[in-house]
């Protein structure tokens, strides 16, 4: 069985969620803890998100691109 | 040679002049026709045949009609209106009438030379575009699009637009006001010639087809409808209805509505707000919200751990506490039961006396015939009595040995063990500690 892909606003969504929880002042110690960690590993893998996309402007055009993938073609095969 | 050598003689009994030879007829009508007034006629297209030099077609209505020829380059800068016409399509075209004289090996022709068209009327383009319309919309074709994932935070991002326009402007200043800086592929394509059409078509299936373009924008400025009219080609708008990357199209002014608007995931009324749509996060403000996460975070870890190890330190003082109040509670019963026992001491010693006190007196009282026997033997016992007053003991140099709390310490072990004692003397009791051994 995999796991359900990861997505950036899925993170988020689940990330919310347990602010949420934890706000309520409901959780016990070991779920706050838990869920402590749990946002601490989503709040990474966010971060690491926005890093992707904002380290820095890298413009090519569509015929490099395409010249690029023909020639990593044939080392893959 | 002499023309007039080979001139024929004319028809016997015609009043008119001649014979001319033909070719300078030709010439001489060429000229009168070009000399005509010029002028724009309009008509219905027919049998469009195109050449590498001319194009051919007729102009018609219901009362006649008129060979039109226009040179193919002029023609084909018409761009995407040259494709669309048709049979029975409105035009109308400027120019003036014109003769090709021929030769001895080709036919002279009569054709009104056009050295300008366009489609009659916009209503025309018009229909042709709402017919299409609803033809992809009802085979479906406009909801495929808007069904994709669209990826909030797309790493790599194509565009379809001219290498030249201001839309690439604008995009980069759209991806700049999010805080976008990942990786653009530019598919740079004709945006208004003839060929516009089937170039977009290529640049956007490649881009789909790279795997890596997770978005892809296709944009142009604004322009008459016939100047946006690649943006309605059929093969195009089909291409975009099936591609399984989202594509956000911004083509032309928000007034303007192509066929590509309808099949594409979203349309945006300008390049900018399609570099938007293309990223839906403002990259700043998730930062942001990020580091709000963080801390909330950090903020419910510390409340979870120092709080409850703050309350976990209250209750384990409680034992403590517990444990002062008995032993305070220890002593004071211990006070109390040491207090009491000198109390019966004292009321046992004084109950000796009175019962010393009673025997002398009934000594005194029974004195007869044995009276000095009896003295003394009462006398002994009342020795004997006294002996056992502890006082009596204590005066006779006597030392009660206790652990200062009233427990009578009564061998030498318990004394080594106690180390601590009180010594009670008749007259009263000091402390004592023991510091060795027997020896």
């Amino acid at each position: 069985m995999t796991e359900p892909e990861q997505s950036y606003e899925i993170a988020t969504g689940r990330l919310e969620e347990i602010i949420r929880r934890l706000d309520s002042g409901e959780a016990g110690l070991r779920e706050t803890l838990d869920l402590v960690k749990e946002g601490r590993t989503l709040v990474e893998y966010c971060a690491g998100e926005l890093e992707a996309v904002s380290a820095g402007l890298d413009e090519i055009k569509l015929d490099e691109l395409i010249a690029r993938l023909e020639d990593q073609t044939p080392e893959s095969e | 040679m002499d023309e007039s050598l080979q001139r024929p003689a004319g028809i016997e009994g015609s009043a008119l002049k001649g014979p001319f030879p033909v070719g300078a007829y030709a010439e001489m009508l060429r000229e009168e026709l070009r000399g005509r007034a010029r002028l724009q006629l309009f008509g219905e297209i027919w049998n469009l045949r195109k050449t590498t030099a001319r194009v051919y077609f007729e102009l018609r209505d219901a009362r006649g009609a008129v060979p039109c020829a226009m040179w193919t380059n002029k023609f084909e800068a018409l761009g995407e209106i040259a494709s669309s016409l048709s049979d029975g399509a409105q035009i109308v075209v400027a120019g003036g009438p014109d003769y090709y004289p021929g030769s001895k090996t080709s036919s002279p022709s009569f054709s009104f030379d056009v050295t300008a068209l366009r489609v009659a009327g916009e209503g025309d383009l018009l229909a042709q575009l709402a017919a299409l319309r609803r033809q992809l919309q009802g085979e479906g074709l406009f909801e495929p699009q808007k069904l994709l994932a669209r990826p909030q935070l797309p790493r790599t991002i194509g565009v379809v637009t001219s290498e030249s326009g201001k839309a690439r402007d604008d995009i980069l200043a759209g991806l700049q006001r999010r805080g976008w800086a990942g990786t653009l592929v530019w598919g740079f394509a004709p945006v208004q010639d003839r060929k516009a059409a089937a170039a977009i078509t290529e640049a956007l299936t490649d881009l789909a087809g790279t795997q890596q373009v997770e978005t892809i924008i296709v944009a142009r400025g604004g322009g008459s409808l016939a100047d946006l009219f690649a943006f309605c080609d059929e093969t195009l708008c089909r291409t975009v209805a099936l591609l399984r990357v989202p594509v956000i199209a911004s083509v032309g002014h928000h007034t303007d509505q192509t066929l590509i608007d309808d099949v594409a995931a979203e349309s945006c009324s300008t390049p900018t707000h399609a570099a938007e749509a293309a990223v839906p996060l403002d990259i700043n403000a998730e930062r942001d919200k990020l580091r709000f996460g963080v801390e909330t975070l950090s903020r419910h870890a510390q409340r979870a751990v120092v709080g409850r190890a703050r309350a976990l330190a209250a209750l384990a003082r409680v034992p403590g506490t517990h444990i002062t109040r008995q032993r305070r509670e220890l002593h004071q019963d211990a006070r109390e039961l040491r207090a009491a026992g000198q109390r019966r001491l004292l009321l046992e010693r004084e109950r000796s006396a009175t019962v010393a006190e009673v025997l002398r007196r009934k000594t005194l009282a029974g004195a007869g015939p044995d009276k000095l026997a009896r003295m003394r033997t009462l006398e002994g016992l009342s020795i004997a009595l006294a002996a056992h007053d502890p006082k009596g003991v204590l005066e006779r140099g006597y030392t009660i040995v206790d652990d200062g709390e009233g427990n009578v310490i009564t061998t030498a072990a318990q004394a080594r063990e106690a180390e601590n004692v009180r010594l009670q003397f008749a007259d009263d009791a000091v402390a004592a500690k023991i510091t060795g051994s027997d020896d």
